[in-house]
């Protein structure tokens, strides 16, 4: 009995152990998910339901009055075909330009959305979606590049030198890109 | 009083429209995204910050993995802005590439993964939902964005470092070489 009780009481003292490491792990797991779901619903409210309700606003406004129309003649060509795709990726990304249709994604976004509703109209097939997305984003983050460049924790010369050449790298790079997406999305939706 | 009852009606008309686009982006997508963004959340949090930055350290070594892996990683667990953090890493040399490469990843990203940036959703909805309303799958479009979306964030860092290294002594002056422009601020 003398030598059998310490015994015992490690075994339990491990068994209790065990059930409190579990029951960590379990709390640790459940934290992580509900922290998770709080983050998310605060970035529906802060950012992506407002962004819904501007977008909503102007898609309704093109939709309803005849600005849509004169958009969707303008973009229709544009966004139908390879070369289209091409020039509208080139304009975009011109170094000048490419840092004014940056700010938030929003030119890109919007044009995005009238791009899906010529999607929908049948305007413009639904597998030039794939280079689309590349050809209406060319200039992204290239209002951002000081800094971006900063939060890497770049110094002063190396911002001097990488803004020009980050954009002067998107004219070539936005042309292979879209080019690379238009053969990648053949056989995407096969009969369309 | 009939014309202004037109005006009236059309002038709501417009408001009413845009409820309806509202909607449709509200049912439509929002509740998959939630409860997609909660799991990654959790998972980043459970993984924890130093691990990712170990990996990242690894991957800035080498010359494929620096424009495919650690822009993947770091848009992936720190999510835009934040991702560009991991620049850091690099010699100044390799910083506007890896800037460059990171930024082109955070909208290819949103299609399979939107807590990446959740605040640019609609460059990838946008399009994505007007071909949902054709009927057709989305899935395949996200997947191809992603993937292609890596083979040009790729390109992108190759492309840039190379002319960061061409523009470098001729934006800083004859004779200022990539040596120079790591050691600023060093020693």
């Amino acid at each position: 009995m003398t030598n059998k009780d310490p015994n015992e009481k490690t075994k339990f003292a491990k068994f209790s152990n065990g059930i409190a490491t579990f029951g960590r792990g379990i709390g640790a797991v459940v934290n992580a998910l509900y922290d998770g779901g709080r983050k998310t619903i605060d970035m529906m409210i802060k950012n992506v339901i407002p962004f819904i309700a501007f977008i909503a606003l102007i898609i309704g406004f093109i939709l309803k009055t005849g600005v849509g129309h004169a958009i969707a003649t303008g973009l229709a060509p544009l966004a139908s075909n390879f070369g289209g795709l091409i020039i509208l990726g080139l304009i975009v990304g011109i170094p000048v330009l490419s840092p004014v249709l940056g700010p938030g994604a929003v030119i890109a976004q919007v044009i995005g959305t009238i791009v899906g509703a010529l999607i929908v109209a049948g305007k413009v097939p639904p597998q030039m979606a794939l280079p689309a997305f590349f050809a209406i984003d060319v200039q992204v983050g290239c209002d951002f590049i000081p800094v971006g460049l900063a939060l890497g924790e770049a110094q002063p010369k190396t911002v001097e030198v990488g803004v020009p050449a980050v954009l002067f790298s998107r004219e070539i790079t936005g042309v292979i890109a879209i080019t690379i997406a238009y053969f990648a999305s053949f056989g995407m939706f096969p009969g369309h | 009083m009939h014309a202004l009852a037109t005006g009236a009606s059309y002038f709501i008309g417009l408001f009413q429209e845009g409820g309806k686009v509202f909607m449709s982006l509200s049912k439509g997508i929002l509740p998959t995204v939630i409860v997609l963004m909660t799991a990654v959340y959790a998972t980043i949090d459970l993984i924890g910050e130093e691990k990712v930055e170990i990996w990242a350290k690894k991957a800035s070594r080498n010359i494929i993995t620096r424009y495919t892996i650690m822009p993947i990683l770091a848009m992936f667990f720190l999510t835009n802005p934040m991702a560009y953090t991991f620049g850091k890493f690099l010699p100044e040399r390799y910083k506007p590439a890896f800037y460059d490469s990171a930024v082109s990843f955070c909208h290819p990203i949103t299609g399979l993964f939107p807590h990446a940036n959740p605040g640019e959703l609609f460059v990838y909805l946008g399009i994505a939902n007007g071909v949902q309303q054709l009927g057709l799958p989305i899935g395949g479009l996200a997947l191809r964005y992603l993937l292609v979306g890596i083979v040009v964030i790729f390109i992108r860092g190759l492309v840039t470092e190379k002319i960061t290294a061409f523009l470098t002594p001729r934006v800083l002056g004859e004779g200022y070489t990539l040596e120079a422009l790591d050691a600023q601020g060093g020693e």
